[in-house]
């Protein structure tokens, strides 16, 4: 499309810098030089895509090699979406403008179950057929990665093949095994199964499902040679992983709008409603030399006056502390804020909140996650009143006065007395406020306490378990609200509607699939979004398709039903699950990984906390 | 530390970024290129830059203007321009650096090119019509957010039109900026014509004596 025209359309749309391209540190190619276009798509708006490490991660390792050229797609927002469907506008790529129907690879990084819709969206505004079975030619090769792809199958039909695991490795495997059939033009369906044999690779459409009477899964059998059992991919050592030098700086404001550093991947906890938690098994750090070096290059690159450390939990780092002297050493004259998300209570020390007072003050959160020490020992969120306590005492005796808890509402084994134990936490926080002598003068203290309600998902203990429904989800709203009485103590809580439908597509197989396509049609998407969620819809999908939505989310599942996720393996075995699930109604905690080794199978990839020296 | 003037041009993509966006951008693209800059002091310390007259969102910009402060004595006008260039993002490019001549208050006048690029001669002729009217007055809002009553027509320096565009001298700066948004809307709504899209260059920004400022 004539480049003139195109920019004045984008002048009639809100945040036109969603879609120019052209910032700092994106990659421009030829593209007669180049064997390999990839269309990296995020299924969500630009600011929250662009604020996403993985994505800048791949975007760069591909952008290094010469032969490959990854460029950036998002998924328009609502207004620009009608204006390209008006003007017949193909969804393009930000770099080239160029439509990513004739690209060789699309690829889609899955992180939450509420951007399937904007998957197909997208695959329709590129002008491709939806599903797998009706994109006959090789190109273009239709890929998904992300957390999501733990369980693929409600988006199995529309995706040739999915990367499980950590993608540095696998991807670029899959791309030169393409290159091979792309130059002796090869037929799709060969490339697939022979894909099909990259360890990390998953082909849905290799896999037969059979299902009982009582429409459980009875069986799942691969064919032409695929793996039984299709294993994750990891990267072994995060020091000599690939991490990028430059991350491509935005024009307009997003979501994370700073340079972000990853500092390990894994977590050591095992909270048993995380699944990141689990995936991400095991632990592996980098240095903090490898730390502060890239954060050094990337400050650079950008320009960024803001640099965040990225982990599930930065404050479990080993070497947190002479990182930060080594990182101070130049941040500080250079006008850089260090910011240190995810910060754990129990080992919070008055040290460490001086270190990031000294920069700048953040705001002070926890995330207890249950009102009681009962229903966290359930959950092995191991977090006692007394740890909350002695840090609050800490940060408001240092200045704080603001405070934000997280919870979870609908947890498995939760009693009105766990509800009420959130809102009397939040009353306890206040009074210890107010018996401290030296508390920030003459100002009052406020307690915000975020609730979230439960979803299970795939590969944590609690894939067992089932998902509250919507009427019990909405009275233990009640209850909670009602047993808050205190003003200083700000309760919010999330619409439930939506995670009905998070909770059907985290543990649904590919029987959901043509609900996706049928709620896809009927016009839903951007479906985590409240001003675009259509409940109405969705419910209609699920009836035209005969599929009950609870059959997935709130059915109790016995240990030795057939998941749809079973015949992929994180390295956590199913047996770790079920002890882990035991472990859990009898309200029993399991160690940390530093502190004890529970056996959970990830010590199969040979590295990373499992072989550290206890 | 001396005071350091900035000419720039803002084209292309850049023409999509807001005012805000803008500094953003400045900001970084003045980090990266590693310059000795003056930081504002006290709890929220930012780099210094000032902003001659802010360029609206969806306009190009050929004689742009922002003045920053470098801490370092020895690096020449030639060399600031070089380095910020290194880092800067297609579409925004630094003609020169100097030593500011008056301050920007001094900012009278600015001239931009109007292009209807969809449009006949026709719409000219209306536009110089319209314009040679003795006043038209339209709602702005001023500074405190109140709608008031603003007449354009004496805010409207110069005009020169040509067979596919139009030159207009508007007044710019503190006293009284007309942003030539405003006149067009007004001409869309005084004529009942259907808004049209116009494409919009500022060429220029004068001092009171109608001289380039500098
Ligand atoms: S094998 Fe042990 S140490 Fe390794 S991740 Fe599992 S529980 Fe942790």
């Amino acid at each position: 499309m004539d480049q003139k025209e195109f920019e004045k359309l984008l002048l009639t749309v809100q945040k036109p810098g969603r879609y120019s391209g052209g910032e700092i540190n994106s990659v421009i190619k030829d593209k007669e030089k180049v064997d390999v276009r990839f269309a990296f798509c995020f299924p969500d708006t630009y600011e929250i895509g662009m604020s996403h490490l993985g994505m800048k991660i791949l975007y760069s390792l591909f952008n290094e090699r010469e032969d490959i050229w990854c460029e950036r797609v998002f998924a328009p927002w609502v207004d620009f979406e009608s204006v390209m469907r008006e003007k017949s506008i193909p969804l393009f790529a930000l770099e080239s403008r160029d439509s990513i129907k004739d690209f060789d690879f699309i690829g889609f990084t899955l992180q939450y179950e509420l951007c399937y819709t904007n998957l197909l969206n997208m695959l329709d505004l590129a002008g491709l057929p939806l599903r797998s079975a009706d994109r006959q030619s090789l190109s273009p090769i239709v890929v998904a990665g992300g957390p999501c792809c733990c369980n693929p199958e409600p988006v199995a039909d529309f995706v040739d093949l999915f990367f499980i695991g950590e993608g540095e490795e696998v991807d670029l495997e899959v791309i030169d095994l393409y290159k091979e059939f792309k130059k002796k033009g090869g037929s799709k369906r060969d490339f697939l199964r022979e894909a099909a044999k990259i360890e990390g690779v998953y082909v849905p459409s290799l896999y037969d499902f059979s299902y009982g009477e009582d429409g459980t899964i009875t069986s799942v059998t691969p064919r032409d040679g695929a793996p039984a059992k299709i294993r994750k991919r990891i990267m072994r050592d995060m020091d000599k992983s690939y991490y990028p030098e430059k991350f491509v700086v935005p024009f307009i404001e997003i979501v994370h709008d700073r340079a972000v550093q990853e500092i390990f991947r894994g977590c050591i906890r095992g909270c048993r409603f995380c699944q990141a938690g689990f995936i991400y098994r095991p632990v592996r750090e980098k240095s903090a030399d490898t730390v502060n070096r890239q954060a050094k290059a990337l400050c650079e690159s950008t320009g960024y006056d803001e640099i965040s450390l990225s982990s599930l939990s930065t404050s479990d780092y080993t070497q947190l502390e002479p990182l930060l002297n080594k990182m101070l050493e130049w941040t500080e004259p250079e006008h850089i804020s260090l910011s240190l998300p995810s910060l754990r209570v129990d080992n919070f020390s008055k040290e460490l909140l001086d270190k990031i007072n000294h920069i700048r003050k953040s705001g002070l959160t926890f995330a207890p996650e249950a009102g009681t020490q009962r229903l966290r020992d359930v959950i092995n969120k191991n977090v006692t009143e007394g740890e909350i306590f002695r840090t609050c005492k800490t940060a408001f005796e240092g200045g704080y006065t603001a405070v934000k808890l997280y919870f979870m509402l609908g947890l498995p084994t939760e009693t009105d007395e766990d509800l009420k134990g959130i809102a009397e936490l939040g009353q306890k926080i206040v009074d210890l406020y107010y018996s401290l002598e030296n508390r920030p003068k003459g100002k009052s203290v406020s307690v915000s306490i975020s609730v979230s309600t439960f979803v299970p998902k795939p590969f944590t203990p609690f894939q067992f378990e089932p998902q509250i429904e919507k009427e019990e989800t909405e009275r233990r709203q009640k209850v909670l609200k009602y047993s808050n009485t205190c003003k200083k103590v700000n309760l919010s809580w999330h619409d439930s509607s939506t995670s009905f439908l998070e909770g059907a597509f985290a543990r649904g197989d590919r029987r959901l699939c043509g609900v996706l396509e049928s709620a896809f049609r009927k016009g839903c998407k951007f479906d985590g979004w409240n001003e675009c969620f259509d409940l109405d819809k969705w419910s209609e999908a699920f009836k035209e398709n005969g599929i009950d939505p609870l059959f997935f989310s709130a059915r109790k599942r016995e240990y030795d039903e057939i998941n749809a996720w079973d015949h992929i393996d994180c390295g956590v075995t199913k047996e770790f699950l079920i002890r882990e699930h035991e472990k859990a109604l009898a309200a029993v905690t399991t160690p940390n990984c530093r502190e004890k080794c529970s056996a959970c199978g990830a010590a199969c990839y040979g590295e990373g906390v499992c072989f550290e020296k206890r | 530390m001396r005071n350091v003037r900035l000419f720039y041009i803002k084209t292309g993509r850049m023409k999509f970024l807001s005012q805000l966006d803008m500094n953003r951008l400045m900001t970084r693209v003045i980090r990266k290129s590693g310059l000795p800059v003056w930081y504002t002091e006290g709890f929220n310390q930012h780099i210094y830059i000032n902003y001659a007259v802010p360029l609206s969102l969806g306009f190009e910009g050929l004689y742009e203007i922002m003045d920053i402060r470098i801490t370092d004595d020895e690096i020449t006008p030639e060399n600031i321009a070089k380095q910020l260039n290194s880092a800067a993002p297609d579409g925004i490019e630094f003609l020169r650096a100097a030593k500011p001549v008056k301050p920007t208050v001094e900012i009278a006048f600015a001239e931009y090119e109007l292009i209807f690029p969809d449009e006949d001669n026709g719409i000219y002729k209306d536009l110089r019509e319209f314009l040679s009217q003795e006043s038209v007055v339209c709602l702005k809002k001023d500074k405190k957010g109140r709608m008031k009553e603003f007449d354009i027509i004496p805010k409207i320096k110069k005009t020169e039109f040509l067979s596919n565009k139009v030159l207009l001298v508007l007044s710019a700066g503190n006293e009284g900026n007309l942003n030539p948004s405003l006149l067009l809307s007004a001409f869309f709504e005084n004529t009942g014509r259907e808004p049209v899209f116009c494409e919009v260059k500022r060429l220029m920004l004068f001092d009171r004596e109608l001289k380039p400022f500098v």
